[in-house]
């Protein structure tokens, strides 16, 4: 009791820096959840095309420029190379198309004219290549079995014509459970930084170079002072866990008394876990009060970024994913994700999850052990 | 007498350098140790080696009868140690620090209430308990310093220099802190600088130099170790150097030295070394102002042994 009565004492000493801490983390979560578009229906998107014509505006090559140009935004751009590779690198263009001389003529004949094409190699990019793939595709199937080109045109036209309904079957909430994984998401951040910053700070305290040699000499045994203090660090921890559960249930409550509700926090308590014996192992490495704001910023910015904590994990590079890996956060995160396409929950479907969270506690269990062996040798100053 | 420490051929050694070589030595019940050396003699490396801080090479340390080790809880509650450097939380009041401290060793709540109350007046802090360590002084400091290392009442107490930069009326307080601790039972292992301090309120004495035990005994016994005996200070003025060079040659004397006004003599032992001098000085019709014998210091005593200063 007295050691936590201390770690109070300690902790109340710095109440102001921990309630400013806190809340500006809390706020930051909240408007990050806030200002995410959520999207949960299907919209088509237009890229930004730029179609140099080297041939005449006549015939198939003048349909093909109509059909690109009614299913796009075509950019004009002066044709001069330095300004289309700006307009390219600035993104003012996600697709360039060079239509070549004679292409009427030569396509018609059954040769397929070389198109040449500069693309920004983005999901938009994409898009524009799958409509000029598709036309010219369209166009080859009718070639051989219409001659009047007319007639021809007006088939392709005609067939492209054909739309697609798409409806999202889904029976889930998805704008309530996006926020949801966006809110939990971010607390990867609030929880990391959070306590990795208070725990170093109240640690630095304990581990103060005499008064742990005052500690190591006392009868009380050096062990279970720690568990002691891995304790006190723990109702710190699961507190500001807990605030952000209530908070979430004020911004999102649908989503927090259904099932993927209870699943997000039950991931949130076991990345608690987690993160209180990497903040304790940090604050046992720690004695330095004026390092620990740049340590919280190396560990939960840099691993809130790698794992896909503030952008998306589809977003970031392969490699950057495969980094992810050997962080806790990406397995938290990987189960929010997991939970929010979650469409029936049983015991099958969240196997991946538990999967995810075992992962989870053998972090932990790899950092007490490093943490145990750093504490004894702390037993002796040499 | 019972032996409360003892220390078997301890050695400790980093790299090349024996900071403690083959050292033996005994503490016993109830008597106040001073414990002598130069800086890097192995004083603290000694202490830190007792109190199981140090892991060492050879030799072997028991304390109340068992063997010390750093998992022997039940011999760590019978000690407190003052280190040199105060060892507080800047965040507690002068009570918490000392309830914190006591704490690891009591765990009942009540016992704890008492022991914290008869330190903080041992240690003379009671109009200071709702203070933080930066509203005290750094004699009030070094008092909180020591009431947090002795509030359990332990019977062996480590104290390593626990009056430096501490002012006059605080280093009394200290000291009489020291007595009273003594007095209560107590057997204290006392490391200073100051001389005087020893003198004050060491039983015995060890003097350590370059990781081995070079004297040990009583004070008077460690004077009687020393080849001199007596220190003559004549106030004289232009003094011829012939007489500084006849005088030296007399029976008995060790050394003479003559600066502006002090002419001081060392002798070794023998008799009547003063009266001689007072003679000689009458034949040669050399007048003086004063002329006074003193007996060798604790402090000469570690010159003469060590070939340093104390605060070398």
């Amino acid at each position: 009791m007295t050691v936590f009565k201390t770690y109070i004492k300690v902790l109340l000493s710095s109440k102001f820096t921990v309630i400013l801490y806190t809340v500006m983390l809390i706020i930051f979560g909240i408007l990050n959840m806030e200002t995410k578009e959520v999207g949960t229906d299907f919209t088509s998107t237009k890229p930004d095309i730029l179609i140099i014509n080297n041939d005449e505006n006549e015939g198939i090559t003048k349909s093909l420029i109509e059909y690109i140009s009614n299913n796009s935004n075509i950019k004009e751009i002066e044709n001069e190379e330095d300004k289309i590779a700006d307009a390219l690198l600035y993104r003012d263009v996600n697709y360039i198309i060079y239509i070549p001389k004679n292409f009427r003529k030569d396509f018609l004949k059954g040769t397929n004219p070389n198109i040449e094409i500069k693309t920004t190699e983005d999901y938009p990019s994409q898009v524009a290549n799958n409509l000029l793939s598709k036309y010219i595709e369209v166009a080859k199937t009718y070639r051989s079995h219409i001659n009047n080109e007319e007639e021809y045109i007006e088939k392709i036209e005609e067939t492209l014509k054909t739309n697609t309904e798409v409806e999202i079957a889904s029976s889930l909430d998805n704008n309530s459970l996006t926020k949801a994984k966006t809110f939990f998401n971010f607390s990867n951040y609030t929880m990391l930084a959070g306590s990795i910053f208070i725990i170093c700070l109240i640690m630095t305290v304990f581990n103060n170079e005499t008064i742990r040699k005052r500690t190591i000499i006392s009868s009380t045994n050096y062990k279970k002072l720690n568990r002691k203090l891995i304790l006190s660090n723990s109702i710190f921890a699961f507190t500001l866990c807990i605030i952000y559960i209530i908070i979430s249930f004020i911004l999102v409550g649908d989503t927090m008394i259904s099932s993927h509700g209870l699943l997000y926090i039950i991931n949130l308590f076991v990345f608690t876990i987690t993160v209180i014996t990497i903040s304790f192992l940090i604050g046992k490495l720690t004695n330095n009060k004026e390092a620990i704001s740049g340590i919280v910023n190396v560990i939960a910015l840099g691993s809130s970024f790698l794992c896909g904590s503030f952008v998306p994990i589809e977003y970031l590079p392969n490699f950057v994913t495969k980094i992810a890996h050997i962080l806790p956060s990406y397995w938290y995160i990987k189960t929010n994700e997991e939970i929010s396409i979650l469409e029936n929950i049983t015991i099958e479907t969240i196997k991946p999850i538990i999967t995810n969270m075992i992962i989870l506690f053998i972090f932990t269990i790899i950092f007490i052990i490093i943490t145990n062996i750093i504490t004894k040798r702390q037993r002796t100053i040499a | 007498m019972k032996k409360i420490i003892e220390v078997k051929n301890l050695t400790k050694q980093y790299k090349n350098l024996k900071a403690v070589n083959n050292l033996t030595f005994e503490v016993e019940k109830g008597e106040i140790l001073g414990l002598l050396g130069p800086n890097g003699s192995g004083k603290s490396t000694t202490i830190n080696c007792i109190l199981s801080l140090l892991n060492y090479q050879e030799g072997t340390i028991t304390i109340f009868n068992e063997k010390m080790t750093p998992g022997a809880y039940e011999i760590k509650r019978k000690i407190g140690v003052v280190f040199q450097d105060v060892a507080v939380f800047e965040e507690l009041t002068v009570y918490d620090n000392i309830d914190y401290f006591c704490g690891l060793y009591i765990t009942d709540k009540n016992t704890r209430k008492a022991y914290v109350q008869e330190a903080i007046e041992l240690v003379g802090l009671e109009e200071f308990k709702k203070f933080l360590p930066k509203q005290l002084s750094g004699g009030l400091l070094r008092r909180l310093n020591i009431a947090c290392g002795i509030a359990h009442k332990p019977e062996l107490i480590i104290l390593d220099e626990p009056t430096v930069a501490v002012d006059p009326q605080s280093r009394n307080n200290i000291l009489n802190g020291i007595k009273k601790l003594r007095d209560l039972g107590a057997t204290i292992i006392y490391t200073t600088h100051y001389m005087e301090e020893v003198e004050i309120l060491c039983d015995r004495v060890i003097i350590i130099d370059k990781g081995k035990v070079i004297a040990s005994g009583t004070i008077d016994e460690l004077k009687e170790l020393a080849k001199i005996e007596e220190k003559v200070t004549v106030e004289v003025t232009n003094l011829e150097e012939k007489i500084v060079k006849e005088i030296l040659d007399f029976k008995n004397v060790e050394n003479v030295t003559y600066t502006e006004s002090a002419l001081i003599v060392i002798y070794r032992k023998g008799k009547n070394n003063l009266q001689e001098l007072i003679d000689y000085l009458k034949k040669e019709g050399i007048k003086y102002n004063k002329i006074f014998s003193e007996r060798p210091t604790l402090n000469d005593v570690f010159l003469e042994l060590t070939g340093k200063e104390l605060r070398d």
